[in-house]
């Protein structure tokens, strides 16, 4: 059964208890209402019965007009008061359709008396008979009167009886009631712990061991409500994370397969590759120096270009190799002074190529989260760029420094070298792209690959304002807040 | 100033190499006599004198090592070396196109002296070997012979 319909079941039971209850007091009050009446009738007529025997005897005593009269009133209350039929107790009903008779009875032998009175149908019984009759009569009266007012009596006792009837009842319907409403509310605190604090319970605990890493764990909850169902959900998410975490770490070690892979045809690139090239070089080498003097100026030219070729093989070979290096480093990211390290590069340009004039202007300070020896790679890179680009130049400036632009931090190397056109812009950062003859600028055209996938490494970025002639700003930032 | 005994052990596979580096040795004018190994386990038979090598005169005074080699690569032969006490305090120059930082990790750890990076370019090639040849045959100093702790 759902907790929901466990829950409406007992708030149901609870309310028709109060309500029960409630039909109960309602019941009573109409009922002890009803006997106060009863009981106020009652005492009306016993009064009105006193008052008329009062005033019964006082005429069979005195024989005065106004003594009848006060009769025929009283009689008339009276008849007024029993006439009324106000009660609903059959047992009352009974008692007053008797008071009924009796009260008609008593009017019949004042009747008579009232016709004895008056000079009589028959006086020759005399005085004496005439008195004697009375006395009957009057004592026939009393007797009767006397068992109205006992009639009355049990009335007024009856009704107190109904009252006290109707109060225990609504004692033992509350009583009744609110152990029903204790049982209900003992029962709903134990469907609580049980169905659900003790699931809830498992249920916490799941995602604890879920949380610490442990894959493999099931809620295993049978029951049928909705902490059954969150359970079983529960347990099928699980299921799909492991499954999707094993599909995860599937192609995570397909992908270290294919590393080690690319690794060892890197080593092997290094080793095989090269050696080739020195063969070529260093006997080109030795041919001009051993046999330099026999050679004429085309067969000198021609060795030295095998010389360079394989030179520039070499270097095409070391950057493809820094290249996938870039992307094979474990990155370890830790605050780096910017700042420090185009300081050292510019130093080192100046010191290689001491006959150019190069203003720097390197900003203090810039620090990013970055790994180090990447960022040196990228700052050396992008700093030979500009140094290359503006040897053409004069009054050379070459910038180092921190930008804002659309509310995002980043930072720029920037020169007033040769530039290009913006639209060989997306061609740049390709591997063995090149915007410039050789013959103008030497270089491979790997190093802005190599920049690109190290901000890539970084979630950064890097992009670039040129214009031909006016020099080239790159620009660079990080996913991360990186300036302090 | 040139001291003719002492000889340099080239472990090295390919023959161009060696055929390059000792052109580069004759040009730095180093007379030394140098044996050449062609794979791991001739250097290590050279060096502990046994199989083709058992009536080799004396231990090299400097090993150059290449780390790619066939039957024992170069990084077996030092750790070889580096458990024998023999030749535990040799010197030894990795000499090796290899740039890879595992192997100059590698190298330095098992004990190597010196890791040198064979350039394409044969004119700084010479310059290197030069250099070696100065620093590892006449300048420094080794241990006494056969001295082990």
């Amino acid at each position: 059964m759902k907790i929901s319909t466990k829950g409406r079941l007992a708030t149901g039971i609870a309310l028709a208890t109060i309500g029960l209850i409630a039909a109960v007091i309602w019941w009573a009050n109409t009922e002890v209402d009803d006997a106060n009446r009863q009981r106020r009738q009652t005492s009306e007529i016993t009064r009105a019965l006193n008052d008329l025997r009062l005033v019964s005897f006082e005429y069979i005593l005195h024989r005065t007009e106004r003594a009848r009269l006060q009769e025929h009133e009283v009689a008339t209350r009276l008849d007024r008061l029993i006439a009324d039929d106000p009660f609903r107790d059959p047992q009352a009903i009974e008692v007053l359709a008797q008071l009924r008779e009796d009260v008609q009875a008593t009017h019949r032998i004042f009747e008579e008396f009232l016709a004895g009175a008056t000079p009589g149908p028959d006086p020759a019984a005399g005085p004496d008979a005439t008195r004697l009759f009375e006395a009957q009569l009057s004592s026939r009266l009393l007797v009767l009167q006397q068992e109205s007012l006992t009639a009355a009596l049990r009335l007024a006792d009856h009704s107190t009886q109904r009252i006290d009837a109707a109060q225990r009842r609504v004692v033992v319907a509350i009583l009744l009631g609110l152990a029903l409403i204790a049982v209900t509310t003992a029962a709903i605190g134990w469907l609580i712990g049980r169905h659900v604090l003790r699931p809830i319970a498992r249920l916490e605990q799941a995602t604890r061991e879920v949380a610490a890493g442990n894959w493999n764990f099931q809620v295993n909850l049978s029951s049928r409500d909705e902490i059954g169902d969150m359970a079983r959900n529960f347990d099928a998410m699980t299921r799909a994370l492991r499954e999707a975490f094993a599909e995860v770490q599937r192609k995570n070690d397909e992908l270290a397969a294919l590393n080690k892979e690319i690794e060892a045809f890197s080593y092997s690139v290094s080793h095989d590759l090269r050696a080739p090239l020195r063969s070529m070089d260093g006997f080109s080498l030795a041919l001009i120096e051993d046999y330099g003097d026999k050679l004429d100026a085309d067969a000198l030219d021609s060795l030295n270009r095998i010389r360079a070729a394989s030179q520039r093989m070499g270097r095409l070979i070391d950057e493809l190799l820094g290249l996938s290096r870039v992307t094979r480093t474990e990155l370890v990211v830790r605050s780096v002074n910017l700042s420090a390290i185009a300081r050292e590069i510019a130093d080192s340009l100046e010191r290689m190529h001491p006959g150019r004039d190069v203003r720097w202007e390197i900003s203090e300070g810039m620090t990013v989260q970055a790994d180090k020896s990447l960022m040196h790679i990228a700052m050396q890179n992008l700093l030979e760029n500009a140094w290359k680009f503006t040897g053409k130049t004069a009054n050379a400036v070459i910038r180092v420094g921190i930008g804002e632009a659309n509310g995002e931090r980043h930072c720029f190397v920037a020169d007033n070298g040769v530039g290009f056109d913006m639209s060989f812009a997306d061609r740049l950062f390709g591997a063995f792209q090149r915007l410039h003859h050789e013959s103008e600028f030497s270089g491979t055209g790997i190093g802005l690959a190599i920049v690109q996938r190290i901000f890539r490494r970084h979630e950064g970025r890097i992009w670039v304002q040129a214009r031909p002639g006016e020099g080239a700003t790159f620009f660079f930032s990080f996913k991360e807040p990186s300036h302090e | 100033m040139n001291d003719g005994n002492k000889v340099i052990l080239l472990v090295e596979d390919n023959p161009d190499d060696v055929a390059l580096t000792l052109r580069a040795f004759k040009r730095s004018h180093l007379m030394n006599p140098i044996t050449v190994a062609r794979d791991g386990i001739e250097a290590l038979d050279f060096m502990f004198a046994r199989g083709d090598f058992a009536d080799r005169a004396a231990l090299p005074t400097i090993v150059i090592l290449d780390l790619k080699l066939p039957k024992l690569d170069g990084l077996g032969v030092l750790k070889a070396m580096r458990a024998d006490p023999r030749t535990q305090f040799l010197p030894v120059v990795i000499l090796t196109s290899s740039k890879e930082e595992q192997d100059l990790i590698s190298g330095y750890a098992l004990g190597a002296n010196s890791y040198v990076r064979k350039p394409v370019d044969f004119a700084e090639f010479l310059e290197a070997v030069k250099v070696l040849g100065i620093y590892w045959l006449m300048m420094n100093e080794v241990p006494p012979q056969g001295t082990a702790p």
